[in-house]
């Protein structure tokens, strides 16, 4: 039995086959159970017949071999043979009858389940036509097999005579349509899914069935013919649970009808026997008919209406989905138009600002397209040009028509030049004149880059043109001015021996113009030095030139007048009446570096600065006069004497060293005062400390520093390299005089040296070199009580000829204790000692 | 004129008087020479140079005063020099031996009264 429970009852036909053939204990299992089935349905069919003993108004077992066929296939038909020959052996005349007529009762539902099979029925019965179906095909047709063979077997058996026939037939017949009809919808609905109902339906299906078997039961037992009562009740069911409520419905109410029949209780209390086959015959026909074809109906429409709501709810869904497509299509569509507006309003602003920006830069942007010869200017390009914006279409010869002649040829070789290199590249930057159709010049500085194609070809080229007219005319002055300052400046000043000079100028960084500032440094002929400092008021090239003119000016007179104030004055003179100067500030001080005398004059300067060593610092502030353009004032000028000793330090500035924007020139001039003092002791090194710490790295006004510190020349060796001209003998013998002193030597002695040294040196000059420049070279040495001289020079010695000559030598002989002349192809080399004190070889030239 | 150097002539009828200020060196000595020649008048038999002032003499300025005196020779113009004792000029003229071609005297007043007995014995 393990393997028959192994197989689920409502397996197909096909499959129960198959399981035949590999499992035939199953098949013997199933044939078995059908067959008892059979057996005890057919002995309670026989339990309410009406005929004799066979022929019954109710015969289940057809039903419950229908069912069988349907549900586990026709293969099972030895079960319903082998329990329909059971069941009529008893009761037949023998045993061939018996075979008969469970041959025709096997029969009837084979061919049943087979018409049913081949017309697509459903056991569920839930479309009409099932209902028509099982109704004429499954019980009224087919049956007409088993009531023929069986009606016929009892005549033939003599069971029954001839005239009996039709009415046993007809019983026959009916019985067993009515035992599908009843029976088998009540089986297909126990073989249908489990019912998932809710406990209020399978409430309500009991409480339904109860109600139909109370009421059939009533109704039977009631002699008034109320049978018609039980149809609303079964009408009820079969519209509330279809099939699976009609068919147990409709059983119970034929089971109860035919017990009341067989019983002889209400209806079926009178009357002949054929009365009451056919009253019993009509109500379950009528039951059988309605419930089925009712619950067919409504189940039909049921699943009509639910076909229907599902198709709505579909179509909501559908409906639904798009319109949620159709609106996030619009959405984009919407923002992809608001984003083509925005992209549109920017690329325009942008455009716009380009525009604005190219105005403003004035730049032009032009792009040439090769092949094509068409050039495209931006609207700039045309104002550039003098013309307006987009005047006409253009190609290069077009675009190329205003450039001046001589600047055309140099854009055709820059761009013939590219064009010939090949490949996209950067052309070099041109500067060309352009005539605007009014005359105009414009300068402009052109930007290019080539393009090209996939093979090289050149397919465009675009740019840009600056114009620059405004800029290059600025800077062309700034030029001159700055290149004249500059040449208008010492270049470098003089080397005095024994006197430290050095100059600093700053120009503005913030201006763009230059300023009027200036200083000179002038070699007297007697030996002294002058200084000249200065600020003319004003920027750019005619400060420029004023001061130039000035500068060259105070030369003149500081050749000329020994007197600062004198120097001064003239100037003054000179800028109120040939100078277009309004203002011009000068300090002119001169220096005599042998005696350390001071003598300066100052015209509404800044004071001049000096450091005395342990003394500090103080401004030299006598004599201020007015300045120089200043009118209504008299020539009131004044020199002012001071003294600077060998270490001391003096300043020379101008007033940007000591004006700063928020501070008062004199907090400037005593902040000065303030770091010089604690300045370093080199002197260049202490005018950058000075102007790093008083105007930093942002110069907002010219700078001019002139400092000035004499220092001992005893100290060292004097170490002379001078050109071998005339002039430098005097500034020579300032040296040499001073040396002589700070070295002790008596007057008559340093004298001696003196003309020794002149007589070597003259000779050099006069004789080394010839027509050639070059270099004579003193050096004087103290060691042991002796100086030690020596002259020498890179030229071919050349004896001096003439009445007069050979005075030098004898002089030189005379004057020094020894004298030495080597003479080579390298030069000649004087070296002469004398001693500084006059002992036993005093004078011993003079001895001769 | 030079800036090293500075003439001054005195006229004292048939005297003259040049007296030389600053240095002589080989970048001055043609000025100066040209300068007490035209300074020197016509007039004048007797020059005195004087180099009291003088800080600086060299070979170039003995040449000078050499060719200078070989010109007023020419011009029947007699010439001496005054250079003081010790003087840093002396020295030089004296090593070099020009008293013995140009009349040396220590002080102006010396030469002066030279001169002018020579002009006395001669002009009378």
């Amino acid at each position: 039995m393990g393997a028959g429970e192994r197989t689920p009852l409502k397996t197909h036909p096909d499959s129960l086959a198959r399981t035949i053939k590999s499992d035939p204990l199953n098949y013997v299992a199933k044939t078995l159970i059908v067959a008892v089935a059979y057996y005890v349905a057919a002995r309670l069919g026989l339990r309410v017949a009406l005929i004799e003993r066979n022929v019954t108004p109710l015969w289940p077992p057809t039903g419950i071999a229908l069912v069988a066929f349907l549900v586990f296939g026709r293969a099972l038909w030895p079960g319903v043979a082998l329990a329909a020959f059971a069941v009529n052996l008893p009761i037949n005349t023998n045993g061939f009858a018996a075979a008969a007529t469970a041959g025709g009762n096997t029969l009837a539902p084979l061919v049943a389940a087979g018409l049913l099979t081949s017309v697509g029925f459903r056991r569920e019965i839930d479309r009409l036509r099932d209902a028509v179906h099982i109704v004429f095909l499954g019980a009224l047709l087919s049956m007409l097999i088993s009531a023929s063979v069986g009606a016929s077997t009892l005549v033939f058996s003599g069971a029954l005579s001839a005239h009996e026939f039709p009415a046993a037939w007809a019983v026959w017949w009916t019985g067993d349509a009515m035992g599908v009809l009843v029976v088998a919808p009540f089986l297909l609905s126990l073989f249908q899914r489990p019912w998932s109902g809710s406990l209020r339906e399978r409430t309500e299906g009991i409480a339904l069935l109860l109600l139909v078997a109370v009421v059939s039961l009533l109704v039977m037992n009631s002699d008034r013919g109320l049978m018609f009562l039980v149809i609303p009740f079964l009408g009820w069911t079969a519209w509330r649970l279809q099939q699976r409520g009609a068919a147990p419905a409709a059983l119970i109410a034929v089971g109860i009808a035919s017990w009341a029949a067989a019983h002889g209780l209400g209806p079926f209390r009178q009357g002949t026997l054929f009365e009451k086959m056919v009253t019993l015959q009509s109500f379950d026909a009528t039951v059988a008919f309605s419930s089925l074809f009712l619950a067919a109906l409504v189940t039909e429409r049921i699943r009509a209406r639910e076909a229907l709501e599902r198709a709505t709810d579909q179509l909501e869904v559908r409906v639904t989905r798009r319109t949620a497509e159709l609106s996030a299509a619009n959405e984009l569509l919407k923002r992809e138009i608001v984003e083509r507006h925005e992209t549109d309003r920017r690329l325009r602003q942008r455009e716009g600002q380009l525009a604005e920006a190219q105005q403003a830069a004035q730049v032009g942007s032009w792009e040439w397209l090769i092949p094509e010869n068409r050039v495209s200017w931006s609207d700039e390009m045309f104002r550039i040009h003098g013309l307006l914006p987009q005047e006409f279409p253009l190609t290069f010869e077009k675009a190329v028509e205003q450039v001046a002649e001589d600047d055309v040829a140099r854009i055709r070789a820059n761009v013939k030049a590219a064009l010939d290199r090949g490949g996209g590249q950067q052309l070099p930057d041109i500067e060309y004149r352009i005539i605007r159709p009014d005359g105009a010049e414009r300068v402009v500085r052109g930007k290019a880059k080539l393009s090209v194609g996939a093979n090289g070809e050149p397919l465009r080229m675009i740019g840009t043109v600056q114009d620059v007219t405004e800029s290059k005319m600025a800077e062309r002055e700034h030029r001159i001015a700055e290149t004249l300052q500059r040449s208008l400046l010492p270049d470098r000043l003089p080397e005095i021996p024994g006197v430290l000079l050095t100059a600093r100028y700053v120009p503005a960084t913030s201006d763009m113009e230059v300023g009027g500032d200036w200083y000179d440094v002038v070699q007297l002929p007697d030996g002294r030095v002058g200084l000249a400092i200065g600020d003319v008021a004003g920027h750019g090239l005619r400060a420029a030139a004023t001061m130039g003119q000035m500068r060259m000016a105070l030369r003149v007179c500081a050749l000329e007048e020994r007197s600062p104030n004198r120097v001064v004055t003239r100037l003054r003179h000179l800028v109120r009446g040939q100078l277009d100067a309004e203002f011009a500030t000068l300090v002119y001080l001169v220096f005599d570096p042998d005696s350390g005398a001071v003598r300066f004059a100052n015209a509404g300067h800044p004071p001049p600065l000096v450091v005395r060593g342990t003394e500090g610092a103080s401004y030299l502030e006598g004599g201020l006069g007015p300045p120089l353009g200043a009118v209504g004032f008299p020539d009131n000028y004044l020199d002012v004497t001071s003294h600077l000793a060998a270490g001391s330090t003096l300043f020379l500035f101008t007033d940007g060293l000591v004006e700063r924007r928020g501070a008062t020139i004199r907090d400037g001039l005593d902040r000065l005062k303030t770091l010089v003092t604690a300045s370093d002791e080199d002197l260049e090194a202490t005018c950058d400390h000075l102007l790093f710490a008083m105007v930093g790295s942002d110069v907002s006004d010219d700078v001019a520093l002139l400092a000035l510190r004499p220092v001992l020349l005893s100290s060292q060796p004097l170490l002379l390299r001078l050109p071998a001209e005339p002039y430098v003998l005097a500034s020579f013998r300032q040296t040499l005089r001073r040396w002589l002193r700070e070295i002790g030597a008596s007057p008559q002695i340093a004298n001696d040296i003196l003309i020794a040294c002149g007589e070597a040196c003259a000779n050099v000059i006069q004789h080394a070199y010839g027509a050639k420049d070059g270099l004579l070279e003193a050096d004087l040495v103290v060691f042991d009580g002796t100086v030690e001289v020596t002259v020498r020079d890179r030229g071919t010695w050349r004896p001096s000829g003439g009445r007069h000559a050979g005075y030098g030598e004898r002089l030189i002989r005379g004057l020094m204790d020894s004298v030495d002349v080597k003479s080579g192809s390298g030069g000649t080399v004087v070296r002469m000692r004398r001693r500084l004190q006059a002992g036993s070889q005093d004078e011993p030239a003079r001895a001769r | 004129m030079s800036q090293l150097a500075r003439v001054e002539a005195e006229d004292r009828g048939i005297l003259c008087v040049i007296r030389l200020h600053g240095e002589v060196d080989i970048s001055n000595d043609k000025e100066v020479l040209a300068a007490i020649e035209m300074a020197v008048p016509h007039s004048a038999l007797r020059v005195v140079v004087d180099l009291t002032h003088t800080s600086y003499l060299d070979s170039a300025g003995l040449a000078l005063l050499l060719r200078l005196a070989e010109r007023l020779q020419a011009r029947r113009q007699q010439m001496r020099i005054v250079a003081p004792l010790g003087s840093p000029v002396r020295t030089v003229l004296e090593l070099t031996g020009l008293p013995r071609v140009i009349p040396l005297e220590g002080r102006l007043e010396d030469a002066v009264r030279e001169s002018e007995g020579e002009v006395r014995n001669d002009g009378t």
